[in-house]
């Protein structure tokens, strides 16, 4: 899910850049050397993911497992998001170097937001099943990065409020497709190798740092 | 998807020539001017001052045209959607659909105002080594540690694309076929958590090995960009066709004549 | 018990033990030394404990009890980035080693490390490349390289930082039979203290003077390779076997004896018997030069004269080998690929 270049008024483009400057300045916080290749090496899988297809009907969508990044990487899925958009925008030649703040700002707020419901399963007696919170979290990113792109292309001028419009009607079937591949993954996780989500019990450093 | 986008980086041209520094400064300044557009003959002079950074980059047009149907395709709809939804004077009907001209001078706006940018895109970083172009990124003062994570990513993409490609033909190779229902997207899923769990082990050997090598959590380059005259030349006139064309745009007898028109 | 000097040791493991935080234990009491300019093999089957020992050699891990010594300075944190120049490692799949976005960033990122002037810097990329037959690749990618380059590339990235003491961690997997015999022969001239932790026992008969097999957290055997690899006893007590290169005569023999077998098949198996029974047949066994080619020997290696009782083991050095000091053809198995 993104915007490309050209469409939206220069004041929501620099309250892109500047909303991804601010969240990226607060969830780089605190990185250790340990987590700068971790991070990277990680988004690495989610930008390769995120180039599988499934189809819907006749059509066919591409992942986009925001909500998996903030289910796996917490707060430093804003950062991970952010590298995945500039990368995208720069790769794959389709553009979207004018529009990475608004895009990154749309979907690492939704990696953040999907991360939030993740959290909240711990404080759940009564469901604490990984596979719902997992597709809670995949459906929830989704949304709120949906209503971020309505809402910039509501605020650029009256004459795109029917493609916002449009935009959130046409995120329903991607909405059920990330909840369930989200779903499946994070329950899928939890069964194999529970440290990768994140909120597992802190992983044992490996080794020393030099002093 | 072809990710060299820095494929043609060691073409000799005037572009590729430039000083990542200055090229992506005075270029970015006019994907700024560009996105700030209002008017239609400027947006169609700034596609044309676009096709004539490629020209000079001496890109491959197919090359270019990869990208550039990508976001034509993601424009399309812009051209029922706009005229279709836009409160304004009728300019023709379709079926009974009432089209409206405002609707189609902003579906043209955005067209000719992406396609430039996406065109000015690949003069910026098609025309020098991706590496190259993110340490100049950071000497014109981005992060350090975000360019440090972009170039990280950027090396082991390869890495899981090459994984991926080998897991998708074992799945296949035993029947696996996707469908449009919830067995394929639990598959899916199962597949990505074994990405997943394959990338956390390597990042520990990553790490293990980075240590082995004395990493103290910098990353150390030897990376020197030098301008000369002519790369400042460069730069300065970029400016100022920006400038140009964002001042015609802003004060121009276009913006009252377009009113008039539509 | 080994230490002493200090001096001639390159490496000396007192009686280690490593468990990692949620209990489980890797090594239980483990004690060796090597000596400079030694090549020994570190074998063992899966799970014996053979990466973490890797890893407490350059302080990727400390040990939780015992210590570990490099040149006579001990693991610790205040030493680990003298500890890692001394030490250089290299690990099984080159992905996890060439993390940067060219040849030369990757083979630059030790000695930039170091704090080394650029000069310096460069002249040692440019050095191991050529070492390891990757000259001119500096401004290439690596993940452009074929698997046995980006091997060989890992290899120049540890070299560049100069360690006298390398590690290789199953450094012939994966590998083509013509870059497996380039990384032998290179193994054999190298003047380096060599570790190999292998299970390819084909290879560590062909490098090494020594050999360590490591099974449940302990050093259960620790001698010369030309007798451990061959005691079939000893290694599938370990879930180890034979060198292929020791089993092959036997091998074919069986299937001459019981296989299926037309003519035809039988008469080369027969011919390729009687060809090569000069060079390990079965009953050739006190000989116990492996070499398969024999122009491909090492340089002369400083025979070592003492015995020395470490652990419980009776460490018995190799006998006198005289191998020929066979210069080869100097650039062999360097030459680009």
């Amino acid at each position: 899910m993104h915007v490309s270049d050209g469409i939206l008024s220069a004041p929501v483009l620099g309250a892109g850049f500047a909303g991804t400057a601010a969240l990226a300045a607060v969830t780089l916080r605190k990185m250790d050397m340990e987590e700068i290749p971790k991070v990277s090496v990680v988004t690495a899988v989610f930008f390769v993911a995120s180039l599988i297809h499934v189809p819907i009907g006749a059509a066919s969508v591409h992942l986009i497992l925001n909500g998996l990044v903030g289910v796996v990487l917490g707060r430093r899925a804003f950062p991970a998001v952010l590298l995945g958009v500039i990368l995208q925008a720069i790769l794959f030649g389709h553009g979207g170097v004018s529009v990475i703040g608004v895009n990154a700002l749309m979907m690492g707020t939704g990696a953040l937001a999907a991360y939030g419901i993740w959290r909240l399963r711990r404080r759940m007696a009564m469901v604490r099943s990984t596979f719902v919170f997992g597709a809670l979290a995949g459906a929830t990113a989704t949304l709120v990065s949906g209503l971020i792109l309505a809402a910039a292309l509501a605020t650029t001028g009256e004459a795109f409020w029917a493609t916002a419009g449009y935009v959130l009607a046409a995120h329903v079937p991607i909405k059920i497709v990330e909840a369930l591949v989200v779903g499946a993954c994070a329950a899928f996780l939890a069964r194999v190798k529970p440290t990768v989500l994140a909120d597992a019990e802190p992983q044992a450093a490996v080794g020393g740092a030099p002093s | 998807m072809p990710l060299d986008i820095d494929r043609y980086a060691h073409l000799d041209s005037p572009v590729q020539r430039w000083d990542p520094r200055l090229k992506l400064a005075s270029l970015g300044l006019f994907v700024l001017a560009v996105s700030l557009l209002q008017t239609l003959p400027l947006a169609a002079a700034a596609f044309l001052v676009a096709l004539l950074w490629l020209r000079l980059a001496a890109l491959p047009w197919g090359f270019v045209a990869q990208g550039v149907r990508w976001v034509l395709l993601f424009l399309m709809p812009f051209f029922l959607i706009l005229p279709l939804s836009y409160p304004g004077p009728e300019a023709f009907r379709v079926l009974g659909l009432p089209f409206a001209w405002e609707g189609l001078r902003l579906a043209a706006l955005i067209t000719l105002k992406a396609v430039a940018i996406v065109l000015t895109a690949y003069a910026m970083f098609g025309t020098a080594r991706f590496d190259l172009s993110m340490q100049a990124l950071e000497r014109l003062g981005a992060p350090r540690l975000l360019v440090q994570m972009i170039l990280f990513t950027y090396r082991y993409i390869f890495v899981f694309l090459a994984e991926m490609r080998r897991k998708d033909i074992a799945m296949r190779a035993r029947g696996f076929v996707k469908r449009a229902d919830r067995r394929t997207l639990q598959v899916m899923g199962h597949f990505v958590g074994t990405l997943l769990v394959r990338s956390f082990e390597r990042t520990e050997r990553i790490y293990k090995a980075m240590l082995s090598k004395g990493y103290t959590g910098e990353l150390r380059t030897l990376v020197r960009f030098r301008a000369n005259g002519s790369d400042w030349a460069k730069a300065v006139a970029v400016t100022l066709v920006a400038a140009a064309l964002l001042g015609a745009d802003l004060v121009g007898p276009f913006r009252a004549a377009e009113q008039g028109w539509f | 018990m080994s230490g002493g000097g200090g001096a001639d040791w390159a490496i000396q493991v007192e009686d280690v033990y490593f468990s990692y935080p949620d209990g489980h234990q890797v090594l239980r009491g483990v004690s060796c030394a090597i000596r400079r300019g030694e090549k020994v093999a570190l074998i063992g089957p899966n799970g014996a404990g053979k990466s973490t020992f890797m890893s407490l050699l350059n302080g990727v891990a400390l040990p939780t009890r015992g210590r570990v010594l490099i040149e006579g300075l001990e693991v610790r944190k205040e030493h680990l980035q003298e500890i890692r120049r001394r030490v250089g490692i290299v690990f099984q799949d080159p992905d996890d080693q060439l993390f940067c976005p060219t040849v030369f960033d990757d083979v630059a990122f030790g000695p930039l490390n170091l704090g080394l002037p650029e000069e310096e810097v460069r002249a040692r990329v440019r050095e191991a490349l050529a070492l390891v037959g990757l000259e001119g690749f500096e401004e290439r990618s690596s993940f452009h390289l074929s698997f046995g380059e980006r091997k060989r590339l890992a290899l120049a990235t540890v070299l560049s930082y100069q360690p006298g003491i390398l590690v290789f961690d199953e450094p012939s997997t994966n590998m083509d039979p013509l870059n497996r015999r380039r990384l032998i022969r290179w193994l054999q001239r190298s003047d380096k203290t060599i570790l190999l932790c292998t299970h390819d026992l084909d290879i560590a008969l062909e490098v090494c003077e020594r050999c360590l097999v490591l099974a449940a957290g302990r050093i259960v055997a620790d001698g010369p390779a030309s007798r451990i690899l061959y005691d079939r006893k000893l290694l599938e007590a370990h879930r180890l076997e034979l060198p292929l290169a020791l089993m092959t005569h036997e091998l074919l023999h069986e299937k001459l004896r019981t296989g299926d077998l037309d003519e035809e098949h039988r008469r080369i198996i027969a011919r390729f018997l009687h060809a090569h029974r000069h060079v390990h047949g079965p009953d050739h066994h006190e000989h116990v030069h492996i070499h398969a080619h024999p122009h491909e020997h090492d340089h002369l290696h400083q025979p070592v004269d003492e015995s020395h009782v470490h652990g419980s083991e009776t460490v018995i050095l190799p006998e006198a080998e005289e191998r020929g000091d066979d210069a080869g053809p100097a650039a062999g198995g360097r030459r680009r690929g």
